[in-house]
């Protein structure tokens, strides 16, 4: 899939923006792999010690009296610039690492020196993936996988978002290896989560994770949840970005 | 893919119960589910969200970047703000969902 993808579309230089994207393939970040760039965020803090990701990499760990996650995670942030078309340039400038945390309370750190979704401008999204897996579809993690999508009305998205980003960590999902992460995604008239796993044709992993996301969402039944594999949000992008390739990119 | 992996919150308000695995719970609450996925480091929300308390969560990470309007080292007004939040543990429900009613 990410071959075909690239191949099709991509020359290997190129990074894809999801500003390409309708609002629905929010949380879809179909940029390749020359994603680090990614590590921006970090370099800023960090390139006086080391340029490279190996500050995040480098054992981020429990401190003593904290309380350890199953699994590292990283924040991620990413912006859509205004008016501003799709380019290579645009999307690895685009998303950022915020850094990576191993505890409860490290978790608690960053994020409560983030701004809540709710309070977020523009196109943006926050991405909390596990450490070492890419917010993208392309991700050896990703690529045969897909995300249940909820689309919220205004208002909705801060607590949605903390509470699914909260159930993530505490493993309430309880699919084995099976989630990746989740995103939020802040649009114009509407946001939308999404939680991220890694095996779309896992029937039995989907229908958990979507019935752990009624519950810790707080979903009335009659919310409407969609799943989309990531080789379908790749079509999708595919096809919006001949059209937008057509006027030139 | 298809693995078997039972779980609860602890202390669920629902009255669901355990399903069968063994539990152990530290004193802090936390629960550590042994399935046959293997054992998992389990926290329910409540618990959570009271570390968000403890005060080596208050302090902002290191090496946060700055990224005007959505992070900020020093950004303690937001801090604050956000510890304001009521927890919802207390009004489970009612409130939480009167916000769903109309669409999404």
């Amino acid at each position: 899939m990410n071959n075909k993808f690239d191949a099709t579309y991509s020359p290997p230089s190129h990074s894809h923006s999801p500003v390409s994207l309708k609002d629905d393939d929010s949380g879809d970040h179909d940029q390749n792999e020359e994603n680090s760039t990614q590590k921006d965020g970090e370099k800023e803090k960090n390139d006086k010690d080391k340029p490279q990701s190996s500050i995040k990499r480098k054992a981020v760990v429990p401190g003593p009296a904290e309380h350890p996650l199953q699994y590292n995670y990283t924040f991620w942030y990413s912006r859509r610039t205004p008016g501003r078309p799709t380019s290579s340039q645009s999307y690895e400038q685009n998303i950022k690492q915020i850094g990576t945390f191993a505890s409860v309370e490290q978790f608690w750190r960053f994020y409560s020196h983030m701004v809540r979704p709710g309070d977020l401008t523009g196109h943006s999204d926050f991405h909390l993936f596990k450490e070492g897996i890419k917010p993208m579809w392309e991700d050896d993690a990703n690529k045969n996988g897909g995300k249940w999508i909820i689309r919220l009305r205004k208002g909705l998205a801060s607590r949605c978002w903390e509470n699914l980003i909260l159930a993530m960590l505490g493993e309430q999902f309880m699919v084995g290896e099976e989630i990746c992460g989740a995103v939020v995604s802040v649009r114009f008239q509407e946001d939308i989560i999404s939680i991220w796993n890694k095996t779309a044709s896992d029937q039995a992993t989907t229908a958990r994770i979507r019935d752990t996301l009624r519950r810790v969402l707080n979903l009335p039944p009659n919310t409407i949840m969609e799943y989309k594999t990531h080789t379908d949000s790749i079509k999708a992008w595919e096809e919006f970005h001949g059209l937008v390739n057509s006027s030139g990119r | 893919m298809g693995m078997l992996i039972w779980y609860r919150r602890l202390g669920l308000a629902e009255g669901v119960a355990l399903p069968p695995g063994d539990y152990s719970t530290t004193p802090g609450g936390t629960l550590f589910g042994t399935t046959p996925g293997g054992t998992r480091i389990i926290y329910d929300r409540k618990f959570l969200m009271a570390c968000r308390n403890s005060p080596v969560a208050k302090t902002p990470p290191c090496n946060l970047p700055d990224i005007p309007g959505v992070t900020s080292p020093s950004m303690d007004e937001l801090q604050t703000e956000t510890n304001l939040i009521p927890a919802d543990d207390e009004k489970p429900g009612l409130g939480e969902e009167a916000q769903f009613d109309i669409d999404i």
